[in-house]
């Protein structure tokens, strides 16, 4: 169904792609399939209808910058208004404080605050958990298993039934930790007591944050939800969790909307490990199902760390042949050039269906040529003249032409890096973008 | 559950009714037509006298048909559409509902002697329980069966299937009937320890292995367990998985292969949102499921989740979950829901 939806709406946008001026229809009709993809991933219905409207109003009002074409301009918009929704970056500083756990039950709080936990001691802070939960049955053996495969301290005592009673104990016997998370049981807007007791936790741990979890597939409910632990504490983070399954978190972003602080988190497994900081941008794509540039630039990263492309030296100049046997492998284990064409934001390329295989044969061919090649060719392409471009031709099956190809593709590549290092680009993120383009014969 | 749907359902129906209304309000001045006579042999049995003059304009006033247009409903149908997804009805449910709506009452003939209301609420009415269906008698069941009856839990992460599970331990167990649970779930810090302090409390048998123990292990030694000591009901608790793990719903299905359960039960919260009807039918397709357990309906949240699910698997809803306390369950019954749904003018 998500499916049907996201490529509606790229259907709708695919119609505005030639256009030079904006169509009404078009817009409109772009218009209401955000909608319903963004209520489909349990946006707040009325944030909904805000931010189309806006989308709507900008798109027709503002003038269609030069150069683009109706379709980027709109998709800008859209982002733009999106991002603007789930902005809010919330900072995590690596600082003694303490963090206040709250949200409803079930929706993640103790493994979550495990994650935490993990998350803060790879940081080399000095970190310790309270269960403040009193309530559920096996809450305190839950906490304290994940925190002891860690090395955390963890203190409770599931005899005890006074939640403050316990924090407050617990605030002494840990005050030589750095950070502190407090672990509290599940509650909802309308369990008055539960609310109270949470106002007090948070009097009487001087909390510096309080987050609120929310389960990636909460609905409707959680604007009015996280409305209500908002004026009870204050949030000023959300951590979705749960984003493993196949829920967008649209009830995360309606709660972001409503508190006013930004995503801190994001849980994606149930291991302990499964904790990221938020990405706007992988968080958007995914919820319009609309590709996504961040993921593809980490996949590719570790796909090239992991075939040990020494960046260094490429930075250095020293870009030889057999580095980029190595990207094109990293390349090929990412999957299939039409997979990582979806990953892409889809405003500056659209290639016709045809030229995906093109590019990946043209990848795969470029491999076996290399292949014929011997390590001293590898290390200095400059070697490769007409009679050992033949003799590689001969061996790998290739014509002449599709060697001398190869060896042109190696020294835009070289030119390339030698361009990145010339602006002082630093990280080793070679240019993604420009280099599939050269792929798809673009340019 | 529910309060909030009723409210808005109240306000979309009203709505409906005056959309409809306000088409008879309005009547387009038609030339007055005689009746044609009933063709041969058709004569209705009531009238068997002809009609005079003043009998016949009555008929003329009173019950002239009337044409309910998509135009006259439109704008009312997309208000209840809102209502319907603000309520967390999925959006392809609730285009379901909407189009049974449209379609019950646009192109109908209306006596002008009909109320507008009834005609609307028998539109929505036959539209929700359509969704709703029946729904399930456990006790019913438990009682045309051969025993044990095994029970099979299943869901996603966190959604309240170790609760149920105590929760229906406990209600059965006051039913009269004997009953033995299985803490199925062996991977969850805290899980065995969680399910082995509801059972204490209930006063109910628990088998449990240790963590990390092959589930269907577990599972298997509680139905020899009830088989050996004449119970009547074994209650399976799982692990939470996501549909998507494949590893996690194959452990599903060997658990289901080793303990052959007479149903599978999926549970749910009634505050998902659309995510409910995807893994609801993940689930529905690999494992199965007999029945649902709606949970978390104490959250003021608007029950779109058990239109949503009810609709997509057609499995029936057995209970509601509406609290933490043993005591916090409700055997579900829809007509009663949409009667109480629809009720009140
Ligand atoms: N797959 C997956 N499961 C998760 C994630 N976060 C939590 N869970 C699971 O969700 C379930 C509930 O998590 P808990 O941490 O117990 O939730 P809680 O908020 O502490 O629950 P209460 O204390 O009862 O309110 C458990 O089965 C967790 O393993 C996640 O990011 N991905
Ligand atoms: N308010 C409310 N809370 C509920 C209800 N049912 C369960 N809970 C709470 O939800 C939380 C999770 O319930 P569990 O029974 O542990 O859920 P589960 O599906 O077994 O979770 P995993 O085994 O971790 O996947 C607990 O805090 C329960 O007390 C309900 O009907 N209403
Ligand atoms: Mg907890
Ligand atoms: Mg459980």
């Amino acid at each position: 169904m998500l499916d049907n939806l996201s490529s509606s709406l790229k259907d709708a946008l695919k119609k505005l792609a030639g256009k030079t001026v904006v169509d009404r229809a078009a817009v409109d009709e772009l218009v209401k399939d955000l909608q319903r993809a963004l209520i489909s991933a349990d946006v707040n219905v009325k944030l909904v209808m805000e931010l189309s409207k806006a989308v709507r109003t900008r798109s027709l009002d503002e003038q269609l910058p030069k150069g683009t074409n109706v379709r980027e301009h709109v998709l800008r918009i859209v982002y733009q208004e999106l991002v603007r929704l789930v902005w809010a970056s919330t900072e995590v500083r690596l600082e003694p404080q303490t963090i206040l756990m709250a949200g409803l039950q079930g929706s993640g709080k103790t493994t979550t605050t495990a994650k935490l936990a993990r998350y803060f001691q790879k940081k080399g802070m000095k970190v310790a958990v309270i269960c403040a939960d009193t309530f559920r049955p096996g809450a305190y053996d839950q906490l304290n298993t994940l925190c002891t495969k860690i090395h955390v301290p963890c203190f409770g005592n599931p005899a005890e039934k006074d939640a403050l009673k316990i924090t407050r104990e617990g605030l002494v016997a840990l005050k030589d930790h750095e950070l502190i998370i407090v672990d509290t049981q599940g509650r909802h807007a309308l369990e008055a007591d539960l609310i109270q007791e949470i106002i007090d936790l948070n009097i009487i741990t001087k909390a510096t944050h309080r987050w609120l979890v929310i389960d990636a597939a909460l609905g409707q409910q959680a604007s009015e939800q996280a409305k209500r632990f908002h004026e009870a504490i204050g949030i000023d983070g959300v951590i979705i969790t749960k984003m493993d399954g196949t829920a967008k978190g649209g009830g995360a972003m309606s709660a972001v909307a409503e508190t006013k602080s930004g995503i801190a988190f994001i849980g994606a497994g149930e291991t302990i490990d499964d904790l990221e900081r938020f990405d706007a941008d992988g968080f958007i794509s995914r919820m319009l199902g609309m590709g996504d540039l961040k993921a593809l630039y980490e996949k590719a990263t570790e796909a090239i760390n992991a075939e040990d492309v020494d960046m260094n030296a490429m930075m250095k100049g020293k870009f030889t042949l057999r580095d980029m046997y190595k990207q094109l492998e990293a390349l090929n284990k990412m999957g299939p050039l039409k997979q990582i064409m979806g990953m892409l934001p889809l405003g500056n390329m659209e290639l016709p269906d045809g030229v995906y295989d093109v590019t990946s044969t043209k990848m795969l061919r470029y491999r076996i040529i290399m292949d014929s090649m011997t390590p001293k060719e590898l290390d200095e392409p400059t070697l490769i003249n007409s009679s050992r471009m033949s003799r590689i031709a001969h061996g790998s099956g290739a014509k002449p032409d599709e060697v001398r190809e190869l060896l042109k593709y190696f020294k835009t590549m070289q030119r390339t890096l030698k361009g990145l290092r010339g602006a002082g680009a630093g990280g080793g993120k070679f240019n993604m973008q420009r280099l599939m383009k050269r792929f798809s014969g673009q340019q | 559950m529910f309060g909030g749907l009723k409210e808005r359902l109240q306000a979309a129906r009203n709505r409906l009714s005056s959309s409809i209304g306000a088409v008879v309000a309005t009547p387009v001045a038609e030339p007055v037509v005689p009746h044609l006579p009933p063709a041969a042999g058709t004569t209705e049995p009531e009238k068997t006298a002809a009609p005079g003059f003043v009998e016949k304009v009555k008929v003329l006033v009173l019950e002239r048909e009337l044409i309910v247009s998509d135009k006259n409903i439109a704008e009312a149908l997309s208000e209840l559409e809102m209502t319907l997804l603000e309520s967390d009805v999925a959006l392809p449910v609730t285009d379901a509902i909407i189009i049974s709506v449209r379609k019950n009452l646009v192109g109908r003939h209306r006596k002008i002697g009909e109320s507008v209301d009834a005609m609307v609420v028998s539109a929505l009415k036959s539209a929700l329980l359509e969704v709703l269906g029946k729904g399930f008698d456990l006790k019913e069941y438990i009682n045309t069966h051969p025993r044990p009856v095994k029970i099979l839990f299943t869901g996603v992460n966190g959604t309240g299937k170790t609760t149920s599970v105590a929760k229906i331990g406990s209600y059965l167990h006051k039913q009269g009937f004997s009953v033995v649970i299985g803490a199925g779930d062996t991977y969850r810090a805290g899980a065995i320890e969680q399910i082995a302090v509801h059972a204490e409390r209930i006063g109910i048998k628990v088998i449990q292995h240790q963590e990390g123990a092959d589930p269907s292990a577990v599972l298997f030694d509680t139905v020899q367990y009830a088989i050996s000591h004449k119970i009547d009901v074994v209650l399976a608790d799982t692990a939470g998985r996501f549909h998507t793990k494949s590893n996690l719903m194959n452990q599903l299905d060997k658990i289901k292969r080793v303990m052959k359960p007479d149903l599978v039960i999926y549970v749910d919260e009634a505050v998902a949102g659309n995510d409910a009807v995807i893994r609801a039918a993940e689930f529905d397709r690999t494992v199965g499921a007999d029945a649902i357990v709606l949970t978390k309906a104490d959250m003021d949240s608007r029950g779109g989740a058990a239109i949503s699910i009810a609709h997509t698997i057609g499995k029936p809803l057995m209970f509601l979950g509406v609290g933490q306390s043993y005591d916090d369950i409700i055997p579900f019954d829809p007509a009663g829901v949409v009667d109480e749904l629809l009720d009140g003018a």
